[in-house]
C-alpha cells in the first residue's frame, strides 16, 4: 500500500481494497490470476533483449515485400514520433490542447492528397487492406449498387478483408482476368464485366504481380460510371503518375513503407483518400481548418457527425482509434526525403529489380522474364522446384525471400504454377544480387 | 499550478522555406525504365531540410497535452501511464526490423512472446482461446461480431437471427460494429439504477436475437451486479454474450467476463496494458472465445511444437480481418506491461484505479451531481445540470489550469455528462487538484466560464466554421 492509500480507503469508509469490490458476487470472483509474480524492469528488459537476439539474422540478405518492405527509414522520423507528447497522448478530443497532434494530421491529409493527387484524405485508417475494405464499403453507400470488380490475382489477405468488411452488405465480388503475356489488367474482360449494377472497380498499380500496370490510366473510360477504387504503392509514386491523374474516385495505399517499421505485421498505415465530393459519405476521423476566438488559425475534428460516438449504428464505419501516429511518421518521413528523395528511392528499387533480372537471366533453370511489363519491385521467378527445396537452398545461402505465389494470391494460370516472388528495394545491394544469382544456381 | 502552453505561430509545413537535404541515396538514376505513359516527373510533396522537419515538429509537439504531460482523466480511454520499458523494448531492433513473412525458423523470439501474451491473456479473461489479429477495439468489436455471424450461419440460424441488442450507456462502437457486420441494432434502455434493466432484456431478446453486446462495468463506471442472470436470460434464447473490454481495467484479477459468462471478449492493450495511444493510434484489440467459437477466430494462432513455436493456420473459417498477425509493436508492449507487473501488479492496479474513481467521487460530489451514486468501479460520470454551468464550459476551464478534461457529453443518457477515469497511475494530490478545479468551475460566472481557455496554444476553436467551410487539406 502507498501511504495515503489507506487514508483515501477511510476516506471513502470502506476498510480495505477489497472493500471497494462488494459489489461483484463470489461467485464470480477470480480465484487466483494465475501469471509470474512482478519482475525488476532490468529483469524484463534482459530477457526480452534475449528474445530479440534469437530473431537476429543480420547477415541474410533480404528480398521479401509484397506489400512490406524494408525501406530506409531517416532517424529523424523516429525521433520525431518517439516525442512522448505525440506517443502518449490520445485522440484529440480537446482541440485547445492537442493543436500539436491537429496541425501534424491536417498536414498530413494535405501531403497524402497531394502524393495520391486526390482532392482530400482522411487521418489514418489502420491499414492498406483494410482501407480497401472500406473503400469498398463507401463506393456502395455512394452509388448503392450491388457489384465490386476486383482483380483475380488480389492478394488472398485482401480479398479476405474485403469480403469480411462487406459482409454485412448485400453484395457480390466478381474477377476481372490478367493478360498473361503484359502482366497488366485485361481491359477487354474488365469491360465485358461492366453493367449498371457495378458499384466499383477496383484497381492495383503496381498490380499483385508486381507490374507497373500502364492499362489502369484507361480503366475511367470502360467503367462506365462506376466508381474507379485505386490501391496504390505510395514509395512508386515518386516515379508513377498518382492515382487521381488516371480517374480514381477513392484511392487507398498501405502506408508502411512511408517510414514505418515492419514490426512483424504491425502496426501500419492505412492510407485513405477519395474526391471532396465524397466527404460526407467517407469513413474516418477528419481535420479541418478554422479559427479561434481571436480569429487566429487552428485545427479540430470535424464532420464528425458520420462517425460512431455519434451517429452509432447509422455511422459510415465503427472506426474509433485509428493510426494518428503512424501517419506523423509518414509525414515526417515524406518531409525528411522531399521530392528528389522520393523519386530517387522509387527509381532505385525499379533499377535493382532490372539489375536482378539481369544477373539471374542467364540461369536456364529459371525463368524470371514472366511479362512483358515493368517490375517494380516484387518480381515473379518461375522456379522448377518443390517449395520446401528452394526455401532451404536459400536458407543455405542465408536469404530471405521466394514466397511462394500461390501461398500469397489464389492462382488461375498455369503458367504462373511454379512462381516465386523475389523483392527489391533502395537497399539491394550488388552483394545481395550475387548471392542470388550463386544460389539459384544450385536448384 | 500556473499553466502556460508553448504557443507558436507554426507555419503550415508547406510553408516551411528550405530545401531538401536527404542525401541517403546519392546516385541519381535515369527514368528511361519508367513506362512514359506512367511516368510522374516530380511527386507533389514540399521541400524542408531535415534540421527544419524536426524543429517543426518538434515546436508542434510542445502545443500537445500528452500523459507524460500530466493529469488524463478521459473516461473510457484509461490514459494511464505508459512506461518507458515498453518503448525501449519495442525499438529493439531485432524485433521491429522483422519482415512478416519471415519463416517461423527465424522469429522464435517474436512467436514466443505472441505465444505468451495469448496465454495471459487466456488467464486473464478466462477465456479458451485468442487471436491476436485485430487492430483496435472497434475491429476487434467488428471481429467479434463476425465471429457471431459465422456462428449463426453455420448453425444455419442466421436468417432469423437479424438482430444485436446493446445498452442505451453502450460505447458508440458497439451498434455501428453490429451494424457493419449486417445486423439490425435493437437499443434497450438502462434502469435508474444505470445497469441493464432485466425486464426490457427479456422482452429484447428472443429467438432473432444474434447476441447481446454488454460492457461490465459499463460506460457509468458501474459494474452490473445481474451479469449472471444476463447470461442466463441471452443465453436461454439461444443468443451469444459479447464483452466489449474498453472497462476491463476496473476488473483484472478480480472477476472476469469467463467467469461472468461471456462468449466473445475483446481486449484493449492500449487502455488497460498500457500501450501508447499515439494521439489516436495504434491500438490493439486480440479477441478471445470460449470452446464452441475456438475455430471461428481470425487470423494465424500463434502454438508451440515440438520443434519450437509456429502459426496454426488451420482456422480458416473466418479467414483473417487484417493482413497479418495483429500490431506486433503493440502486443510486444502490452506483453512487456504485464510480465513487468505480474499477477500482484495488475491486480494492485486495479484495486488503485477503482479507489482513486470511488476517492473522487465523493471529493467531487458536493459540486457536481454523480449520476447514479453508489460504489464505482474504473470511472465516474458526473453531470454539471444542476450546477446550471456547461459540460463544454467546465472542459474548457479545466484545460486551461493544464489538465486534461474529462470525457464530455457521453454517455448520451446523462445530460451535461463529464465522464472522468484517473486510472492507477495518479497520486492523491492529483484527485484533490482536479476536484478543487472542479469545485472553481462550478463556483465561477457563466460569463468568466466562457472566456476559457486562454494558456493553451488555442483559444476556443469554431467548430461550425470548420464544418461549414470544410477545409480538409492545404
Amino acid at each position: 500500500m502507498l501511504d495515503y492509500d489507506q487514508s483515501m480507503l477511510d476516506y471513502l469508509g470502506i476498510k480495505d481494497f477489497e472493500g471497494l469490490f462488494s459489489d461483484i458476487s463470489p461467485k464470480i470472483r477470480k480465484k487466483k490470476l494465475n501469471l509470474d509474480s512482478h519482475r525488476p524492469e532490468y529483469k524484463l528488459v534482459q530477457e526480452a533483449t534475449s528474445l530479440s537476439e534469437s530473431n537476429r539474422f543480420d547477415d541474410y540478405s533480404n528480398f521479401l515485400g509484397c506489400g512490406v518492405y524494408d525501406r530506409i527509414i531517416p532517424s529523424s522520423v523516429d525521433s520525431i514520433v518517439s516525442r512522448s507528447e505525440f506517443l502518449t497522448s490520445y485522440t484529440p478530443y480537446q482541440a485547445e490542447i492537442s493543436q500539436g497532434m491537429l496541425q501534424s494530421l491536417f498536414e498530413y491529409q494535405s501531403i497524402i492528397s497531394d502524393l495520391l493527387g486526390m482532392d482530400a484524405s482522411n487521418s489514418s485508417m489502420y491499414d492498406g487492406p483494410t482501407a480497401l475494405g472500406e473503400a469498398a464499403r463507401m463506393a456502395v453507400r455512394v452509388n448503392d449498387r450491388k457489384t465490386i470488380l476486383i482483380p483475380d490475382n488480389i492478394y488472398r489477405n485482401k480479398r479476405n478483408i474485403l469480403i469480411n468488411y462487406c459482409s454485412g452488405l448485400d453484395i457480390r465480388f466478381k474477377e476481372y482476368s490478367f493478360d498473361m503475356k503484359t502482366g497488366m489488367l485485361d481491359l477487354g474482360d474488365l469491360e465485358s464485366k461492366i453493367d449498371e449494377d457495378v458499384s466499383a472497380v477496383i484497381v492495383e498499380n503496381p498490380n499483385s504481380y508486381g507490374i507497373v500496370d500502364e492499362n489502369v490510366l484507361k480503366v475511367k473510360d470502360h467503367i462506365k460510371d462506376s466508381l474507379l477504387i485505386s490501391y496504390v504503392d505510395p514509395i512508386s509514386l515518386g516515379a508513377l503518375k498518382p492515382p487521381g491523374d488516371y480517374g480514381s474516385d477513392i484511392a487507398v495505399a498501405e502506408g508502411q513503407q512511408l517510414g514505418i517499421h515492419q514490426n512483424y505485421g504491425g502496426p501500419y498505415l492505412g492510407i485513405f483518400t477519395y474526391r471532396k465530393e465524397l466527404a460526407r459519405k467517407s469513413p474516418g476521423r477528419l481535420i479541418g481548418e478554422t479559427t479561434d476566438t481571436t480569429g487566429r488559425r487552428g485545427y479540430v475534428m470535424t464532420l464528425q457527425t458520420r462517425e460512431q460516438h455519434i451517429r452509432r449504428e447509422k455511422a459510415t464505419s465503427n472506426i474509433c482509434t485509428n493510426q494518428a501516429l503512424m501517419g506523423v511518421a509518414a509525414l515526417a518521413y515524406l518531409a525528411t526525403v522531399g521530392p528528389s528523395g522520393l523519386r530517387r528511392i522509387a527509381l532505385a528499387t525499379m533499377h535493382h529489380s532490372v539489375k536482378l533480372k539481369q544477373i539471374v537471366s542467364d540461369n536456364r533453370k529459371i525463368r524470371v522474364n514472366v511479362f512483358s511489363g515493368t517490375s517494380f519491385s516484387d518480381i515473379p521467378v518461375i522456379i522448377e522446384s518443390e517449395e520446401e527445396r528452394l526455401h532451404r537452398l536459400l536458407r543455405d545461402n542465408k536469404i530471405f525471400g521466394g514466397i511462394k505465389l500461390d501461398r500469397i494470391m489464389e492462382n488461375r494460370y498455369d503458367k504462373l504454377k511454379n512462381a516465386f516472388f523475389f523483392s527489391t528495394t533502395e537497399k539491394t545491394e550488388d552483394s545481395d544480387l550475387l548471392k542470388l544469382k550463386h544460389a539459384l544456381e544450385a536448384v | 499550478m500556473s499553466f502556460r502552453q508553448a504557443r507558436y505561430d507554426e507555419p503550415f509545413i508547406k510553408d516551411l522555406q528550405s530545401r531538401t537535404t536527404f542525401e541517403t541515396i546519392s546516385e541519381d538514376y535515369d527514368d528511361s525504365i519508367v513506362p512514359s505513359s506512367m511516368l510522374n516527373r516530380a511527386p507533389k510533396i514540399p521541400e524542408i531540410a531535415e534540421f527544419d522537419v524536426v524543429r517543426h515538429f518538434t515546436r508542434l509537439s510542445q502545443m500537445n497535452y500528452s500523459v507524460d504531460t500530466g493529469f488524463y482523466p478521459l473516461g473510457s480511454c484509461t490514459m494511464k501511464f505508459n512506461p518507458k520499458y515498453a518503448d525501449k523494448i519495442a525499438s529493439m531492433p531485432f524485433f521491429s526490423e522483422i519482415h512478416p513473412l519471415r519463416p517461423e525458423w527465424s522469429v522464435q523470439g517474436t512467436l514466443q512472446v505472441m505465444f505468451e501474451l495469448q496465454e495471459y491473456l487466456k488467464e486473464i479473461s478466462d477465456m479458451d482461446e485468442v487471436s491476436l489479429q485485430p487492430l483496435a477495439g472497434a475491429q476487434g468489436e467488428l471481429t467479434g461480431v463476425l465471429i457471431i455471424r459465422k456462428y449463426f450461419e453455420l448453425k444455419k440460424e442466421l436468417s432469423t437471427r437479424r438482430e444485436i441488442v446493446v445498452p442505451d450507456s453502450a460505447h458508440g462502437t458497439n451498434p455501428a460494429s453490429a451494424a457493419m457486420g449486417g445486423f439490425n441494432v435493437v437499443e434497450i434502455p438502462s434502469n435508474d439504477k444505470g445497469t441493464v434493466d432485466l425486464d426490457a432484456l427479456r422482452y429484447a431478446v428472443t429467438d432473432k436475437t444474434a447476441a447481446f453486446m454488454i460492457t461490465n462495468p459499463n460506460t457509468l463506471g458501474i459494474f452490473d451486479p445481474n451479469i449472471v442472470e444476463i447470461a442466463e436470460i441471452v443465453h436461454s434464447k439461444g443468443a451469444l454474450l459479447y464483452y466489449d473490454g474498453a472497462n476491463l481495467n476496473a476488473i483484472l484479477g478480480i472477476t472476469s467476463p469467463g467467469l461472468m459468462g461471456f462468449d466473445v471478449v475483446h481486449f484493449n492493450l492500449h487502455k488497460t496494458f498500457a500501450t501508447p495511444h499515439g494521439g489516436g493510434g495504434p491500438g490493439a484489440a486480440p479477441v478471445a472465445v470460449n470452446k464452441k467459437l475456438a475455430d471461428l477466430l481470425p487470423g494465424p494462432i500463434v502454438r508451440k511444437g515440438n520443434n519450437g513455436y509456429y502459426l496454426d493456420r488451420s482456422n480458416s473459417k473466418l479467414g483473417n480481418i487484417a493482413s497479418f498477425y495483429g500490431s506486433f509493436g503493440v502486443l510486444l508492449r502490452a506483453w512487456s506491461y504485464i510480465k513487468r507487473n505480474g499477477s500482484d501488479g495488475l491486480k494492485m492496479n486495479s484495486y488503485r484505479a477503482v479507489l482513486n474513481a470511488n476517492y473522487l467521487a465523493k471529493k467531487i460530489s458536493k459540486d457536481v451531481r454523480i449520476s447514479h451514486p453508489g460504489l464505482k468501479k474504473h470511472e465516474i460520470v458526473a453531470s454539471s445540470e444542476e450546477s446550471g454551468k456547461r459540460a463544454l464550459d467546465i472542459a474548457k476551464y479545466i484545460i486551461d489550469a493544464g489538465l486534461h478534461a474529462p470525457t464530455i457529453y457521453f454517455p448520451l443518457i446523462v445530460k451535461e455528462a463529464l465522464m472522468i477515469e484517473p486510472t492507477e497511475t495518479v497520486t492523491k494530490k492529483d484527485l484533490d487538484d482536479f476536484a478543487e478545479l472542479i469545485h472553481k468551475a462550478v463556483s465561477s460566472t457563466q460569463e468568466e466560464l466562457s472566456t476559457h481557455p486562454v494558456n493553451t496554444a488555442s483559444g476556443r476553436l469554431d467548430e461550425v466554421k470548420a464544418t461549414r467551410e470544410l477545409v480538409l487539406k492545404r
